[in-house]
Formats: structure tokens, C-alpha cells, sequence
């Protein structure tokens, strides 16, 4: 897991007629099948970072952009959204404004950015038949997108996005909008892509998600880098709460054992570490 | 399939027939409706045109939809050209108040008639033709991809922006608001959703632009496929060259009774 696929230098941008930056200096890497989380409160830049990531800052979106993304070692400056597309895929919140509104049917859908880019519609079938079984769609393949519940939307933005084939992933808070039901079978097919090696950089305000999954967390304060580290790190800070960061309740649990000297390891962020944490300190 | 075109899945010979063919129909039908100085040549096209709605499984529908477009257009054109056209030379009945012209009369049936023809050949169309199909045999016919997107795109938003409708009034109907009632009353519930569903259709479009760039919109040098197969038949070129055929004799009849 040492080969950078992403890598952000320096990296500003101010959208156009705004007054402040919605991000200034960014700068980390991320490297292949690495599972990366960007945190941070409402208006800290979050979104706009991931825009910038998949190219759509500045090609879709005008202001000044400083620094560079590189993807595989490509300036994202020199190629197209469309042609980024194949590297890097971006799924936000809102399923249905995800949807192309040119398909009468799922499979149509999953298969309209293939058309785009001129695949041969035989591939396409494959492709489509292959994402539809992966995304857990294959059952509604032939039902009109505009039919299907908010959580099987998503799971076909998911799967329209995949298709392209992407190395990396960008998930922008995908799961808000869902049931959590919903949000956890999306959060499981997530899982299930980065096991097989898809680099997965995810925005989320659910710190026990992201403390359970995450490789490395970048923490954003008023468009500002606060920190980058481990879970452990970020979490085991307690400088953290002053930068609108919710500890996972696993972390304050640690910490309070700890604080009371009923727990002499590192701040546990999962569940299953802490609960043996507490079992010890109770044997205590 | 939701409601976002008027087609209607039948396993018919119109269903499988390529939509070129019959985007052929319409033009060539109703341009020889138009151009042969009979009006009842354009009838007799009606007829055929019901033979096919026949022949499609649509013929309640397709009769439905005919007689609600042409008796009333036929009584207002009729009253308009019967009674008050300046052509009108042969009197075939006094109504008193005015006189009803065998000219005036026959000029109406002749517009009714060139109409029902464009009319029910394109019902026909879009009722046996699903678009998704339409739109590819377009593409593969050489039609830009962006405005086969934009024809998509309309037909789709629409059930879209009724769903945001319903949820809005849902929330504003939850919150007290009487959105049942009087025509004033409903008047009052609806004017202020219009803001928000204006407002919230301009986040949509921008996220959706997003979409679309990310999923290769506006990839350029590559020629476009799509999912949907738009393949030409042999029967389907049989038909369109019948049909030119057909324009081809009208116009050669129409000019030959002309100049005979």
C-alpha cells in the first residue's frame, strides 16, 4: 500500500464572486487500495475538495484553483472530466440527481456513460451484467430507475459510476439521504470494492464509520488542513473536539478508562477492541 | 416503466418495426394527405391508419384518441369554413342566421382530415415506439448524441419534477396548508410551491451536470453507442421505400389531375 495514486499539492481554490476560499493549502497523497476519509463540519470544504479531486474544479465549476491533483501522476489540469472519468468516479448525495434521465431501465442507466465514451455495445452488456450482480441490482435491471427506492438509486449511481471502471472512488457524504437500512447496504458494497483494491476516498459525518474503516483520516477545519493521520491518531487526539470533530463513543470510553487509570493501552476506536478494554478494566 | 412517454409495450408488427420507418409514415402520409386536392383521400389514410391500430393492439386507444381530437375541430371548422368562407359558392343548406357552402364545408374536411392524418400516424408512433429506441435509431442515423440526450432528458424530468411536487405539497399539506378544496384555496396551497421548486430544480441541474460531465457527456473525437439496439430489417427498408413510393404517386397524381 506504498504506490500514490492521488496526490494533492498545494491546493487552493476560491469560487468565483466568493469572498473567502472555500480551501487553501491542501496538500496528501493517497495511496492504492487505501481507504482515505475526509472529515471535518458543515461549509469546511469537504465537498469542494472532492469536486476538485474528479476534475469537476476546473472544468465545471469557475473560480481560481491553485496547486495541482495528480491522478497515476496525471495533472488533473490536463485532461477532461470525461476522460478522468476512468480513473476517478464520484458519487454524492442526492440519488436521484444521479441519474442521467435518458434510460427507461436500470441496465440503460448503468450503461449510459459506456455509450458516452463509445464501448461497443457487446462490452457494454458484460460490463453491465457484471456492476448490475456487484451492486446487488441484477433484480431490478429491467425497472425504470425513476420506480426505485431511494437506496436502490444510489446503489445504481454507485454502479454507473463503477462501470467506468475507476481506480479511485470519491464518495461524497452518499449515504445521507438514506434510510439507515439503506446506507448500510451501500456502505457494504463500499467495503466489499476496496477489499478487491478500489482506492475509496469517502467524506462522512459518521465518525464510528469512519473510524472503523478508515486507513488514514484528513480532518478539514474552515477550509483549512487541521490534521492527516490514522484513526487511532486523529481520534486518541483530544485536541480534536476543539476543531468540531465528534469523537466515535468507543474513543470516550477509552479515554474516560484511561482518565481514571482503569486503562493503560491506546485509545481503542472500534467496537469489538473496546468492549475488551472495558471487560479488563472491570476484572480491575 | 413509469409514465414518461405514451408507449405502450405490445409484442406487435409496429411494436418491432424500426422507428425510421415510421418516423417515414408520418411525413410521407401526411404529406400526401396535404397535397392531393381530394379530401377524402386523406380519409381513406384514417382508415388505414385504424387498420394499423388494429394491427398494434391499440385500436380502443387509438379510437379514443381520434374522435376526442376530431369532432370537435371538425364542428368549429366546419361552422368557421361552412358558413363564412368567401369561397363559398354552392349552398347545400340555410341555417337561417347564415348559409352552410358545399366549398367551405369541404375545405374544413380537407384540414381535418390532412390533421388527423399527421395526428394519428405519430399517436401511432410514440404509442408503439419506446424511446429509448427512438433516440438510438436517431443516433445511429447520424443525429448528435447531446440533442438525443435533450429529447431523453424532457420526457424524463417531467415525472421527476411531479415527484418533487408531490413531496413538497406532502410537507406544506402536513404543516397545515389546505391544499385540497376550492379552486382559490388550492390556488393559494400551489403559488408557493412554485419557489421552491423552481429554486430546487436549479441544484438539481447543476448536480446533474456534474453527473453527466463525470460519466463522459462531453467526451469529444469518439463516435457514441448506445444500449439500445436500433437495427434496421430488411421489411423495415421495404416499408420505408413503400412508402416513398406512395408520396412519389400522389405527387405524380395530384400534378397529372392538375393538368388533365
Amino acid at each position: 500500500m506504498n504506490d500514490t495514486i492521488l496526490e494533492v499539492k498545494d491546493l487552493s481554490f476560491r469560487y468565483r464572486g466568493a469572498k473567502r476560499k472555500a480551501f487553501q493549502h491542501i496538500s496528501f497523497d493517497v495511496r492504492k487500495g487505501e481507504f482515505f476519509c475526509i472529515v471535518g463540519a458543515n461549509g469546511s470544504g469537504k465537498s469542494t475538495l472532492c469536486n476538485a479531486l474528479v476534475g469537476l474544479i476546473p472544468f465545471y465549476f469557475e473560480g481560481r484553483m491553485k496547486g495541482d491533483v495528480f491522478i497515476n501522476g496525471k495533472n488533473t489540469k490536463e485532461s477532461s472530466i470525461a476522460e478522468l472519468s476512468s480513473e476517478i468516479g464520484l458519487v454524492f448525495q442526492n440519488p436521484f440527481n444521479q441519474l442521467s434521465y435518458t434510460a427507461g431501465t436500470v441496465e440503460e442507466e448503468l450503461a449510459y456513460g459506456l455509450g458516452n465514451k463509445g464501448i461497443p455495445r457487446e462490452e457494454m452488456k458484460k460490463r453491465v451484467a457484471k456492476v448490475a450482480k456487484m451492486m446487488r441490482i441484477d433484480h431490478i435491471i429491467n425497472k425504470n430507475p425513476l420506480e426505485l427506492s431511494g437506496g436502490q438509486v444510489q446503489r445504481v449511481a454507485f454502479g454507473s459510476t463503477f462501470i467506468m471502471e475507476p481506480e479511485i472512488l470519491v464518495l461524497d457524504e452518499c449515504t445521507t439521504q438514506l434510510d439507515p437500512l439503506g446506507s448500510e447496504e451501500i456502505f457494504d458494497i463500499v467495503k466489499d470494492l476496496n477489499k478487491n483494491g478500489i482506492t475509496v476516498i469517502m467524506v462522512d459525518h459518521d465518525m464510528e464509520r469512519v473510524a472503523r474503516c478508515a486507513n488514514r483520516i484528513l480532518v478539514l477545519e474552515d477550509g483549512n488542513q487541521v490534521a492527516i493521520d490514522t484513526p487511532e491518531k486523529i481520534f486518541g487526539n483530544p485536541d480534536m473536539v476543539a476543531h468540531q470533530i465528534d469523537v466515535p463513543d468507543y474513543v470516550s470510553i477509552c479515554q474516560e478508562l484511561k482518565n481514571r487509570g482503569l486503562f493503560k493501552g491506546e485509545v481503542e476506536v472500534e467496537e469489538e477492541p473496546t468492549i475488551q478494554a472495558v471487560k479488563e478494566a472491570l476484572k480491575v | 416503466m413509469a409514465k414518461t412517454s405514451n408507449y405502450v409495450p405490445q409484442d406487435s408488427p409496429l411494436d418491432r418495426m424500426d422507428p425510421r420507418a415510421k418516423i417515414y409514415a408520418i411525413f410521407c402520409l401526411g404529406i400526401a394527405a396535404i397535397i392531393f386536392p381530394y379530401y377524402q383521400f386523406s380519409y381513406l389514410i384514417v382508415i388505414g391508419l385504424f387498420i394499423a391500430a388494429g394491427i398494434a393492439k391499440l385500436l380502443k386507444k387509438f379510437t379514443k384518441f381520434m374522435l376526442a381530437f376530431a369532432i370537435p375541430i371538425l364542428i368549429m371548422l366546419i361552422f368557421i369554413q361552412g358558413f363564412y368562407s368567401p369561397k363559398n359558392v354552392t349552398i347545400i343548406a340555410d341555417c337561417g342566421f347564415a348559409k352552410l357552402g358545399l366549398e367551405g364545408v369541404e375545405y374544413a374536411l380537407k384540414i381535418v382530415g390532412s390533421l388527423l392524418v399527421f395526428l394519428g400516424s405519430f399517436y401511432l408512433m410514440t404509442t408503439t415506439t419506446y424511446t429509448g429506441r427512438l433516440v438510438a435509431a436517431l443516433v445511429d442515423s447520424g443525429m448528435n448524441m447531446k440533442v438525443g440526450y435533450l429529447v431523453l432528458a424532457c420526457l424524463n424530468v417531467v415525472p421527476q419534477m411531479q415527484r418533487r411536487m408531490l413531496i413538497i405539497q406532502e410537507a406544506q399539506a402536513a404543516r397545515g396548508v389546505d391544499t385540497q378544496g376550492t379552486f382559490f384555496s388550492r390556488l393559494k396551497a400551489y403559488i408557493p410551491l412554485l419557489g421552491p421548486v423552481v429554486m430546487s430544480s436549479f441544484t438539481d441541474a447543476q448536480e446533474r451536470g456534474m453527473t453527466l460531465e463525470t460519466r463522459g457527456f462531453g467526451v469529444k473525437n469518439v463516435k457514441p453507442t448506445t444500449f439500445v439496439e436500433a437495427k434496421k430489417r430488411t421489411s423495415d427498408r421495404v416499408v420505408q421505400i413503400l412508402l416513398v413510393v406512395f408520396l412519389v404517386a400522389t405527387i405524380a397524381a395530384t400534378v397529372f389531375l392538375k393538368f388533365a
